[in-house]
């Protein structure tokens, strides 16, 4: 009953972006050939998609992206992030999320729409209304605000920075956080700053920016309660990562 | 004094001094040093008239034969819409006297289609003005004509030839032929 | 008998007099090869570029245009004077040609000079589908040389149009591979101090602006009539030959500025129409544009004509020689220039940035100009930008915004061409009163790749309306970071360059980063026209609008109009 709301929402908002003139698929069929602009396009980028040991011979697969199709003035995404646990050999974690996205500001969009994670234990459905785009000093923002259908409320906030070596050669740092604001013990999660990971890779753009190989390091760290539901379990407080990956973008 | 060397002297001036016009003025008479290109005329000595006109970036006709020795009346006509020069000399007189029209058009001396003749004449300061009275060339606003009696000496290489910047180069200029 | 002669005559006579010439184009796919790859794209009669197209002023043309892609084509007459139902454009002229139907142009050929054709279809043009085009004079050629190439320029890039522009979309700076580096920053630092260099980048930084954000598609082989650096496109001579070359730039978003290291090149002619000869060493040709010089060479020896981009990331090199296989130096690419505080005035402050002091094209006055409208920006902000620079130089040329970083220089030290020498040969029209100013601000969002004009881009702007016989004035006000060719078709674009009836008529104008630029129309020309940005890609991403003329002569062009809108309307 409380998904109901959030996809409300999302509906609502997708009304509310979409203005009958700029919505347009293409009108000939799919080449471009006969048009003077082009008002549609779409794209699928992996941020992340890596291969991760731990400090205590932990294996996962990480994989965080999106795909997107629409124009300048709105996107459907679908942004999939997942965590692949080898040693139990399953999905820690995996979230995906469907989205619509528009520009609020020169450099700023909003999204709304449902997450859907669905990972082993407990799933969860959220409505999701969030902002990205690019703050100041080239960082790239990306934070939201999620409601369960169980009614919880969460807010994560990531932000990435990109540092040129080279023209090619990039080193990355980001930095995830994500808050509870009442907390779902069934899956984890504690009241307040709930855990951060923080990365940094350095990556070299091999075949443009389609394919860039990486290296890295990422530190994982839960606090307060949801570093105690952790440590019941079984778990760690804090993990930290040698990764190997690629960024991928088509 | 020769014009080439007159010429020389201006273009040197003009790079020692950096944009002062040194040359141009004619002070005495031409022709006795043997550059080629012959000497001013007189009218009692003229065999024949060649009528010239002078077009947006060529002449009519384009090649002039005569003998060497023979003193010819030119009569010029500007019939194009710019101003533009009829300069008889060798390619390498031409060269220079193009930088000294250069300055012309820098000091606004020289628009497009007419000529202040009050800023041409002025004093520059050190005695030199830029008077364009050369007795082998005429500098002709649209519209205007005039003579030039020449007499050619001896055969050499000689261009007649438009110096305002960028027409020569353009191609107007035209061949003088010794039979 | 006397039909024998009468007929003869006739037939001597009938070249002079208009013939109809008819001239056959098949659009094709060909395979372009530029020496450092190959890539299958769109040509002419089976080559890219397509064949050299001679006309004869004062004759009427009829081209044969028989489509061979599985695709709508068309191919505009980029600079012709004609009925706008020939102009080529799909949706606006005619409705555009379908795979396998071959579609006849026919038009009288009313002026003369270089211009070219390309494909006005998606991105076709930068696919290949671009040839040029020389219309001899009816009269004689007011020029004197020996011998004449084309010699038309493009930025070949390996990627399909449909690609570069989703990768754009998906990051603004996917090909710009000159962004500043952690390195710049120390050698930067160890020049200018630690904290200077970091209040700039900060400064930047703050706006998310590059200066490093000059050439958008970066990546490209430059080719000198469809031939790469490598192939060496060869032009021969003889020693004291005047040579004419008519330079195209055919890219789809690369300016070059070219030179021919030991030769003194003489312009007389840009976008088709004389201007008085203007010698210089190096000039920049915007996208779309064309000019036509003249080199005196003496020399038996070969010369490398060497175009590199604006941006310096690439470079289109050919050679004049005696003979072929000869080659001489090819220059290193030089120091790609990043742009400035000045190149950011027209973003940061729109209302502000009225250059109306260009339009007298006054220099002195322009003094003034860069400290009134930087007055309005946030000093504090600027400590890191060198202010003597913007200073100490003067105005180098009235068409860059005071300081910019963009504005040429000669490679040699010498002379370099700017808009500001350019003043027709011959007035084409009588000079009189615009009948009213039409402003247009070029916009834009770097950072989303989307190009508009008035902030509104194509699809939802509403077609400008001009009356037929009124000379209008437009405005431009440059309010991005790159420089935009506007390229108005059908009628001339007159350029004010402060010089009255003697300002340079042109089909493509080149406004630079915050700077305002003028040109007047004549509006003589009944039917809808396009008018865009000639960078391909921002021309698809919206900086485009229709022009429709109101009135005219030609009761029949209004039904042509309905037709035309009628089919329009079906497009979209």
């Amino acid at each position: 009953m409380m998904l109901r709301l959030p996809l409300a929402v999302a509906c609502f908002s997708l009304a509310l972006a979409s203005p009958a003139t700029t919505w347009a698929a293409p009108s000939d069929g799919g080449h471009n050939a006969h048009r003077h602009t082009v008002n549609s396009f779409w794209g699928v980028s992996l941020e992340e998609f890596e291969y991760r040991y731990s400090d205590s011979d932990d294996e996962v697969a990480v994989w965080d992206g999106d795909a997107f199709f629409g124009s300048d003035e709105l996107k459907f995404r679908w942004i999939f992030s997942g965590e692949w646990e080898e040693a139990h050999d399953a999905f820690e974690s995996l979230e995906n999320q469907f989205v619509v996205q528009t520009p609020i500001s020169d450099f700023f969009d909003a999204k709304a729409g449902v997450r859907i994670d669905t990972p082993e234990g407990p799933d969860r459905v959220y409505g999701v209304l969030g902002i990205n785009g690019l703050a100041p000093y080239w960082f790239e923002v990306d934070s939201n605000l999620y409601v369960s259908d169980e009614g919880d409320a969460s807010i994560d906030l990531d932000a990435e920075y990109e540092l040129l070596l080279t023209n090619r050669l990039i080193l990355s740092a980001s930095l995830d956080v994500l808050v509870a604001l009442s907390s779902d013990r069934e899956i984890g999660l504690g009241k307040g700053l709930s855990s951060t990971e923080t990365g940094l890779r350095l990556g070299y753009d091999l075949i443009d920016r389609s394919f860039s190989p990486y290296l890295g390091i990422v530190h994982e760290r839960k606090y307060g309660d949801t570093a105690d539901i952790a440590r019941t379990s079984g778990g760690s407080k804090e993990d930290w990562f040698a990764v190997v990956g690629a960024r991928l973008m088509f | 004094m020769s014009i080439k060397f007159r010429m020389l002297v201006g273009a040197m001036a003009l790079a020692l001094t950096g944009g002062v016009y040194a040359a141009g003025e004619h002070g005495g008479h031409h022709g006795s040093g043997g550059n080629g290109a012959g000497e001013p005329g007189d009218a009692s000595d003229v065999s024949r008239t060649v009528e010239v006109v002078m077009y947006d970036n060529y002449y009519e006709p384009e090649n002039i034969s005569v003998e060497s020795g023979e003193t010819v009346r030119f009569k010029v006509w500007n019939d194009g819409a710019l101003v533009h020069e009829f300069n008889i000399g060798s390619a390498e007189m031409h060269e220079a006297h193009q930088q000294e029209m250069q300055m012309m058009v820098e000091h606004g001396v020289l628009k497009g289609d007419h000529i202040d003749h009050d800023m041409m004449n002025m004093d520059m300061g050190d005695g030199h003005s830029m008077k364009h009275d050369d007795p082998n060339s005429v500098l002709l606003e649209p519209g205007e004509s005039a003579e030039i009696i020449w007499t050619f000496t001896e055969a050499s290489d000689l261009e007649f030839a438009c110096n305002v910047p960028g027409h020569y180069q353009a191609g107007m200029y035209g061949d003088i032929e010794f039979k | 008998m006397g039909k024998y002669w009468s007929s003869l005559i006739l037939a001597l006579a009938l070249p002079v007099w208009g013939q109809a010439e008819e001239y056959n184009l098949s659009v094709d796919r060909v395979m372009i090869d530029t020496g450092g790859f190959v890539k299958e794209g769109i040509g002419y009669n089976g080559a890219s570029p397509g064949p050299v197209l001679r006309f004869k002023e004062g004759e009427e043309v009829t081209i044969n245009v028989t489509n061979n892609l599985d695709e709508m084509t068309s191919i505009h007459w980029h600079g012709l004077i004609l009925p706008f139902e020939q102009d080529g454009v799909p949706g606006i002229s005619f409705p555009g040609i379908p795979p396998g139907e071959t579609f006849t142009y026919r038009f009288p050929v009313v002026q003369n000079g270089t211009y070219w054709y390309h494909s006005h279809s998606g991105f076709q043009e930068p696919a290949g589908a671009y040839g040029a085009i020389i219309i001899d004079a009816e009269g004689r050629e007011p020029y004197r040389y020996d011998r004449e190439y084309v010699v038309q320029l493009t930025d070949k890039h390996p990627h399909s149009g449909d690609r570069i522009l989703r990768n754009l979309k998906m990051s603004a700076d996917y090909y710009n591979r000159q962004q500043q580096t952690v390195g710049d920053f120390w050698r930067e630092s160890s020049e200018q101090g630690f904290l200077a260099t970091l209040r700039d980048r900060m400064m930047w930084g703050d706006m998310r602006m590059m200066k490093a954000d000059i050439e958008d598609v970066q990546g490209f082989t430059g080719l000198i009539n469809g031939k790469g650096p490598e192939q060496n496109w060869t032009g021969t001579f003889e020693p004291g030959d005047r040579v004419r070359l008519r330079f195209i730039n055919s890219s789809a978003m690369t300016y070059f500025d070219v030179r021919i290291p030991g030769l003194k090149m003489t312009v007389v002619q840009a976008d088709g129409n004389n201007v008085q000869p203007v010698t210089v060493d190096e000039f920049r040709i915007g996208v779309a544009e064309t000019y036509d010089v003249i080199v005196h060479i003496r020399d038996a020896k070969a010369f490398t004509l060497f175009a590199e981009s604006m941006g310096r990331s690439g470079y289109a090199r050919g050679t004049l020689a005696p003979e072929e296989g000869m080659t001489a130096e090819v220059p290193e690419l030089r120091e790609a220039p990043l742009l400035t505080m000045a190149d950011m005035a027209g973003h940061m402050d729109h209302g502000d940035m009225d250059h109306s002091s260009m339009e007298g094209m006054d220099h002195s006055d322009m003094e003034g100009m860069d400290h009134s409208s930087m007055e309005s920006m946030d000093h504090s902000s600027m400590e890191g930008m060198d202010h003597s620079a913007m200073e100490s130089q003067g105005n180098p040329d009235p068409f860059y915004a005071p300081g910019s970083g963009l504005v040429p220089a000669a490679a040699n030290g010498g002379k370099f061409l700017s808009y500001a020498d350019l003043k027709a040969q011959k007035p084409l029209y009588e000079e009189r009163e615009p009948t009213r100013e039409i402003e247009l601000r070029l916009t834009g969002n770097m950072e989303r790749y989307i190009w508009s004009i008035n902030g509104i881009k194509y699809e939802d702007a509403e077609p400008i309306r001009l009356q037929y016989g009124e000379r209008v004035r437009f405005k431009f006000v440059n309010e991005t970071m790159m420089t935009h060719p506007m390229h108005l078709h059908g009628m001339w674009s007159i350029l004010d360059v402060g010089e009255g009836k003697w300002n340079p008529i042109k089909h493509v104008i080149s406004v630079a980063p915050a700077t305002t630029v003028y040109m007047e129309t004549e509006v003589d020309a009944p039917g809808e026209w396009a008018f865009h940005c000639h960078l391909a890609y921002h021309h698809a991403a919206g900086m485009f609008r229709k022009i429709i003329v109101e009135g005219g002569p030609d009761e029949s062009v209004k039904s042509l109009t309905k037709a035309a809108e009628a089919q329009d309307g079906g497009e979209s």
